[in-house]
């Protein structure tokens, strides 16, 4: 494992060679072919592709939901493939945020519990006024006492959008975040998510098929068949759409 | 659509296994008492069948009655009697029987073997003639000298005693003595033994020993060529018709029937818990069903869209709710011929069993089935129409949690319960209506219900966050989150909590009794004894073995002041009340002939015998009328209270019936307030003594008090000394005297809790049920908090936690209402026996009731729990 190269100090996340095999024979599937991908501090990047081009997989081998069958992934300067169940799921708790498509939140718990959630899992006190910016930024104010049932669909993704910033992870992973809002309350989650990379520095992985929504990242990249197609730097949702075309998605 | 029913039970096995847990074990326990009750009996039957097979007819006493221990007692038949018999025409031969307790076996450690439970020790004559005998011989010969015995082979296994050995007897009157082991019997035709430890010995020491000189317990005749019982026995009726004769088929049938009642109460007794089981499991099926059922409405509501009936949807759950029936009651069944056959194995090392294989009977099968089914139904029947009502549009629905409100009719019908359980009560214990003990059991079972259908779900919500709020301290969520799951779903955590509750109100309710009953023994004894110490027989089932003269030789003791002796006796009243409270004459059963049983009828009491020179000396019976000295020959004494009742005044005549001598008119001479124990009359012993079967006619405690600034440990030791050589004896500190009287209480309590523990472990197996339901309903939500980081340890300590409130909830209600029942039932029982009852809460008890039940609740948890967290975060991110 030493003749792994040193992290480069602006990566929060990679993986080199990443290869992931379901099934095996007749069925054996490779979602991930060889996957080499460095994700800047700081930066917001989008992961896009056809179904089943192993964008998600991606995503949640790089979060440590998932294991790799061969190569590695790093959340800042940790390899997550020799960490045991328990190392793994305190640097979910510690060092990743997660941004899901539905059912982000514990309908039991209000909001701010919501919010809170990892840093009480990790007996950790939130630090307030940090807290209070990340609400106040996400508009949810006075909302805080109310539990989920009572949000609309896209109060409660920026409640989870809040859940993953409020600790300050290494880095956020948002799995298709607005898939299930309309597009206006897309439009204000993911304007969120731009204002927490360009001004509060964060660094977001989000996974989407959505050019408009991939419009907001610094940089998309192109998966399909498991291997990286293509990137761009500084989309727009035309450059991008072109780019699928290209890429017969 | 009965294929997708199917399809969809057995595609969910696990579930199929968890819904009948609980029906199985019902069932089991409650078919296995009853295959080992019908095997014992018919077993037992056709023992005394074999035993008594050889004889013809019986000559017996009609002087009788009926006692609380089972066996009526009856009055000897004198020795000349058996030579009247053998001369009737047509009997072969005769012989006098010697068949009585009394005397016990002392054991190779020195202690009285048996005692208490187990096979009582009986005292035989040796009868020569092989045909009229109990028993043949398998090795050795007969006792022909007055120091040898002959034993079943049965007890000299357990002796491990072989021919020429000495065998130690404890006898009434002389001690232990040493009897020479000259031969082994079998019962019946050699192979077996009864349920008795049978000793036998000459006719005359047979007769010294059980304090009988030249009398029989009864005689038997055989037949000669060619006669029929009932000639046999119809001749010798004529010839002596002072006596009471049966055919020998009608003495085996009386003997059977004797075996079978006490068998009957046995088999009520645990079938009692077996329901107990029953009614818990029946909540917590019901509460599966309704999970379940829950789960699927989105199944449901997809079948529904696609043309399916509601009458097809219930139909399917119904069908489903038939299969696990079926299935748990075969496996219920299954498990039960195993209970009954392992206790039939075990019972076999105390009593001969004919068969150790327990006959499966029709009925035994088709009460599986029935109960199985029925119950497995009735539970599915509601969840199934609720279900049925779910609109199509429901598929689309998300959330599959019944969070609704209790429902109107829920709180009606709650109401009307708890309104109805406790007008039952109060009636019943007002004694007003048919069955008061119904009524009570009853409004109880209703109460119960409604507590688990309307209160229990309208505290389980406030409660559960209660409960939960010393585990969240510091922010710690998962004790936070534990205590929201358990409140999100009140109705379900309600009636997982119920089944609980039904085991702890009865722990409780009966633990209550059980220490308020002896604290007023306690009372009592303390109150009433001024003795200091008590010479008591060793067992309760040994009546009197205290040797003749110890008082006296008490007396000469060093220290002791006085030494006053007590004795037992069973009478019959025949004054106005007595004579109108009779129970029904005994029917005279067929084979029965000569003389009718001939105890007028009246109201059967026991009495203590007492001397009354030295007695209110040693206790005190609080303010007499009378003197003392007024109890001479033909008097008797009377709790002041009982006399009232009965409207005796000191100087009335009161008639009274004694087996030994018939009906006497005794005089009331003095009445006493404080009673010892449950004893409203005392005899002189000079009215006692006279009156009293030899079985009785010795003391069963003599109360021991010392001289002022006597060294009562110098004292004890003495005593100790004069009864060293004596295992029946004990001598015995107030302490230890209270002690041994309420000591059957806690072995009944143990047998009781042991019991009640089955209704608690279903109660269990519905907490890991409903866990393992709700874990898997909350995949998603489960998987999102191990993706955000909560550890498998935090997910599992949050399982426990919710299943630690669910059995803390239970639990506590179980507690309260079994104090309330408790309270309820002692005004009951106050209101007719003042001062039997008083009313105390054993507090380490019921504090480790609670703790137990708690943790029991929180290892319920750790199948599920562990389960939750193996489960794949990914797959259960994704899951649908």
């Amino acid at each position: 494992m030493s003749t792994t190269p040193p992290p480069t100090a602006q990566a929060a996340a990679g993986a080199v060679e990443a290869v992931k095999v379901y099934g095996t024979g007749d069925t054996e599937v490779r979602a991930l072919d060889g996957v080499t991908v460095d994700f800047e501090r700081s930066r917001f990047t989008a992961i896009m592709g056809p179904s089943g081009s192993g964008k998600s997989t991606l995503m949640h081998c790089l979060a440590g939901l998932d294991r790799l069958t061969s190569g590695r992934v790093r959340i800042g300067d940790v390899f997550l493939d020799d960490l045991s169940d328990a190392k793994l799921t305190e640097l979910r708790r510690d060092a990743v945020g997660f941004v899901f498509q539905a059912f982000n939140l514990i309908p039991t718990l209000t909001a701010a519990e919501n919010i809170t959630l990892p840093m009480d899992l990790a007996g950790r006190k939130p630090d307030g006024p940090w807290m209070d910016q990340i609400i106040g930024i996400v508009g949810l104010s006075d909302r805080l006492s109310h539990r989920p049932s009572e949000l609309s669909g896209g109060q409660q993704q920026r409640v989870a959008v809040a859940r993953a910033l409020v600790s300050r992870p290494e880095i956020v992973f948002a799995d298709e975040p607005t898939g299930n809002l309309d597009s206006r309350s897309g439009h204000e989650v993911l304007g969120f998510m731009r204002y927490a990379v360009s001004d509060l520095g964060q660094t977001i992985v989000m996974v989407t098929h959505d050019p408009n929504a991939a419009a907001y990242a610094d940089r998309v990249v192109f998966l399909a068949d498991g291997r990286i197609v293509d990137q761009m730097e500084s989309p727009t949702a035309e450059r991008i759409i072109d780019s699928m075309k290209l890429l017969g998605g | 659509m009965f294929r997708i029913a199917l399809k969809d039970l057995f595609a969910r096995k696990r579930r199929l296994v968890t819904t009948g847990v609980a029906v199985v074990l019902g069932i089991a326990f409650l078919t296995g008492t009853q295959l080992l009750s019908v095997t014992l009996s018919d077993s037992i039957k056709s023992l005394v069948g074999d035993v008594y097979s050889s004889f013809d007819a019986v000559v017996r006493s009609p002087r009788t009655q009926e006692t609380p221990f089972g066996q009526p007692i009856r009055t000897q038949v004198p020795g000349p009697v058996v030579e009247q018999v053998a001369a009737v025409d047509g009997v072969a031969s005769a012989a006098g029987v010697v068949e009585s307790p009394g005397p016990e076996l002392v054991g190779n450690d020195g202690k009285v073997v048996g005692g208490g439970f187990g096979p009582p020790t009986l005292v035989y004559n040796w009868i020569d003639d092989e045909g009229l005998r109990i028993g043949a011989l398998r090795e050795g010969g007969p006792p022909l000298e007055p120091g040898q015995i002959v034993v079943d082979f049965r007890t000299a296994e357990s002796l491990d005693k072989r021919l020429g050995d000495e065998i130690s007897i404890a006898t009434t009157q002389e001690g232990v003595r040493q009897y020479q082991l000259v031969g082994i019997v079998g019962l019946g035709d050699g192979s077996q033994s009864t349920g008795v430890r049978a000793l036998f010995f000459t006719t005359p020491e047979a007769q010294r020993l059980v304090n009988q000189p030249d009398e029989f317990n009864y005689v038997v005749a055989g037949a000669a060529e060619g006669e029929s019982q009932a000639e046999l026995a119809g001749r010798i009726g004529d010839a002596l018709p002072e006596w009471q004769v049966l055919t020998g088929e009608a003495f085996t049938a009386e003997n059977q029937e004797q075996i079978s009642q006490f068998v009957d109460i046995l088999e009520i007794f645990v079938s009692v818990f077996g329901y107990v089981a029953l009614f818990v499991a029946i909540f917590i099926i019901y509460n599966t069903f309704s999970i379940i059922i829950t789960q699927r409405t989105r199944e449901t509501a997809l079948l529904r869209a696609v043309g399916a009936t509601r009458r097809q949807v219930v139909v399917a759950t119904l069908l489903e709710a038939v299969v696990v029936g079926l299935l748990a009651a075969a496996i219920g069944l299954a498990a039960g011929y195993g209970l009954a056959a392992l206790l039939l194995r075990v019972l076999s090392g105390f009593f001969t069993i004919a068969s150790t294989t327990p006959g499966l009977s029709v009925g035994v099968v088709v009460l599986a089935v029935l109960i199985g089914v029925g119950v497995t139904v009735l539970s599915a029947v509601i969840p199934a129409i609720r279900s049925s009502k779910v609109p199509p549009v429901a598929a689309i629905s998300e959330v599959s949690v019944d969070r609704t409100d209790l429902s109107l009719s829920r709180r009606i019908w709650g109401v009307v319960l708890v309104v109805g359980g406790v007008a039952l009560i109060a009636t019943g214990l007002a004694r007003v209506g048919p069955n008061p003990l119904y009524q009570v059991g009853g409004g109880a079972v209703a109460i119960l219900v409604s507590v688990a259908v309307i209160l229990g779900p309208l505290l389980a919500g406030p409660f559960s966050r209660l409960i939960a709020r010393p585990f969240s301290i510091g922010g710690r969520v998962d004790g936070r989150l534990a205590g929201e799951n358990a409140a999100r779903s009140p109705k379900r955590t309600a009636a997982t909590a119920a089944a609980l509750t039904i085991g702890v109100t009865l722990v409780t309710l009966i633990a209550i009794v059980a220490s308020s009953i002896k604290a007023s023994a306690d009372d009592a004894i303390n109150n009433s004894v001024q003795a200091d110490f008590v010479v008591a027989t060793a067992s309760l089932t040994s009546f009197g073995a205290i040797p003749a003269g110890s008082t006296e030789r008490i007396e000469q003791v060093p220290g002791v002041a006085e030494a006053s002796p007590v004795r037992f006796a069973l009478l019959r009243l025949l004054d106005p009340v007595g004579v109108a409270t009779a129970s029904t004459s005994t029917t005279i059963p067929a084979g029965q002939l000569g003389a009718p049983p001939e105890a007028p009828a009246g109201e059967d009491d026991f009495a203590l015998g007492i001397d009354p020179a030295t007695w209110f000396d040693v206790i005190s019976a609080g303010d007499l009328q009378g003197a003392p000295e007024d109890l001479v020959a033909g008097t008797l004494a009377a709790e002041r209270s009982f006399a009232e009742e009965r409207g005796w005044r000191i100087g009335d005549t009161i008639p009274v019936y004694f087996v030994a001598t018939g009906v006497q008119q005794l005089r009331l001479a003095l009445t006493y307030d404080e009673p010892l124990g449950q004893a409203s009359l005392w005899l002189p012993l000079a009215t006692f003594e006279p009156n009293s079967l030899p079985l009785f006619n010795v003391d069963s405690q003599i109360f021991v008090t010392t001289e002022p600034g006597a060294d009562t440990a110098q004292v004890q030791s003495d005593l100790d000394a004069l009864f060293a050589d004596i295992p029946t004896v004990q001598v015995q500190d107030l302490q230890e005297y209270v002690q041994s009287q309420t000591g059957p209480i806690n072995t009944f309590l143990g047998i009781v809790y042991a019991l009640l523990g089955l209704a608690i472990v279903i109660a269990l197996i519905g907490i890991a049920n409903t866990l393992s339901l709700s874990v898997l309903e909350r995949t998603r939500e489960l998987g999102l908090l191990r993706a955000v980081g909560m550890t498998r340890r935090q997910l599992r300590r949050t399982i426990r936690i919710e299943a630690g409130i669910i059995a803390v909830f239970g639990t506590l209600i179980g507690l309260v209402i079994g104090i309330l029942f408790a309270i309820a039932l002692t005004i009951a029982i106050s209101a007719d026996n003042p001062g039997v009852l008083r009313f105390q809460l054993p507090v380490t008890q019921l504090v480790v009731i609670v703790v137990v039940a708690s943790l029991a609740g929180v290892a319920a948890a750790l199948l599920p729990a562990w389960r939750a967290s193996r489960m794949d975060v990914l797959e259960a991110v994704s899951s649908t």
